[in-house]
């Protein structure tokens, strides 16, 4: 659910399953962790709600991780992908 | 806030949130067959059921001197099924704002809006049956105060209940342990 009042509704996508799994983390464990409910948490994932400012920011908090880390407008791809490529490129400028 | 600066509401507010989070903690394993959506929702049409019957008796209390006594079955019916839809449903159309989390209290507060809106359209029925009727019958009708007051009563208590039945419909399984 958007918290904006008018216009179209722009998406925002998560991480957060990821991250949870990641770290063995069970949703009512982050959900205690950021004070809520743990159907909150699955609201989240399954992008039934979208967090304010503030559970955003403690969500990233709990993972330690900047927002645009766990929450984007944009779909996310696999974690793994994304750091490999990110490895390749640093490890390529290095030979350069 | 210090508690020498909190207003009597928020005492109050507090008071509130204390005891529903102490009830809640009491109710929380009760009926735990009863927390599945099918089963929440069966409850939800049972209840509707009822408040159906509820309004028929009072339609009826206009024909019939007797028709009060179909009152009682219908009472026998509401009380266990809206203490179970509270108790499985965790209260969460009248809990207290500090007991939940944003995305309760935003569902919550839609499921009002929805509750009002439906209670005042509801109210209308028994308004307009008790203004015309009076008019038409010069107010001797000696049915017409309490078949309107049963009418009225049901309408109360379905805006009373609906926030409740529409939280208790529309929530999802309680998630599986990850």
């Amino acid at each position: 659910m958007s918290p904006v009042r008018r216009g179209e509704t722009l998406p925002i996508h998560n991480r957060i399953r990821v991250l949870r799994a990641e770290r063995g983390m069970s949703r009512a464990q982050l959900a205690e962790l950021v004070e809520v409910n743990p159907q909150t948490v699955g609201a989240l994932e399954r992008g039934d709600h979208y967090p304010s400012l503030d559970l955003a920011f403690r969500i990233c908090d709990v993972f330690g991780l900047p927002v645009e880390a766990v929450f984007s407008r944009t779909e996310f791809g696999p974690l793994s992908t994304e750091v490999y490529r990110i490895r390749t490129a640093t490890e390529g400028r290095d030979a350069q | 806030m210090p508690v020498h600066d909190a207003t009597l509401l928020e005492r109050y507010e507090a008071y509130r949130t204390r005891r529903f989070l102490r009830n809640e903690e009491k109710f929380r394993n009760m009926l735990p067959r009863w927390r599945t959506r099918r089963r929440r929702r069966i409850l939800v049409v049972a209840l509707a059921a009822t408040f159906v019957l509820m309004f028929t008796v009072g339609v009826l209390c206009h024909f019939f001197e007797r028709g009060p006594l179909l009152w009682l079955p219908a009472c026998l019916a509401f009380f266990p099924l809206w203490i179970s839809l509270q108790i499985v449903s965790g209260r969460q159309g009248d809990a207290p704002r500090a007991a939940l989390d944003e995305r309760e209290i935003q569902e919550r507060n839609s499921a009002r809006s929805i509750a009002l809106t439906v209670t005042q359209s509801l109210v209308m029925i028994p308004v307009l049956y008790l203004v015309v009727g009076s008019v038409q019958t010069d107010g001797m009708h000696p049915r017409m105060a309490y078949a309107g007051g049963l009418m009225t009563l049901t309408a109360t208590l379905i805006g009373g209940c609906l926030p409740a039945m529409i939280l208790a419909w529309n929530s999802p399984d309680p998630d599986e342990t990850d």
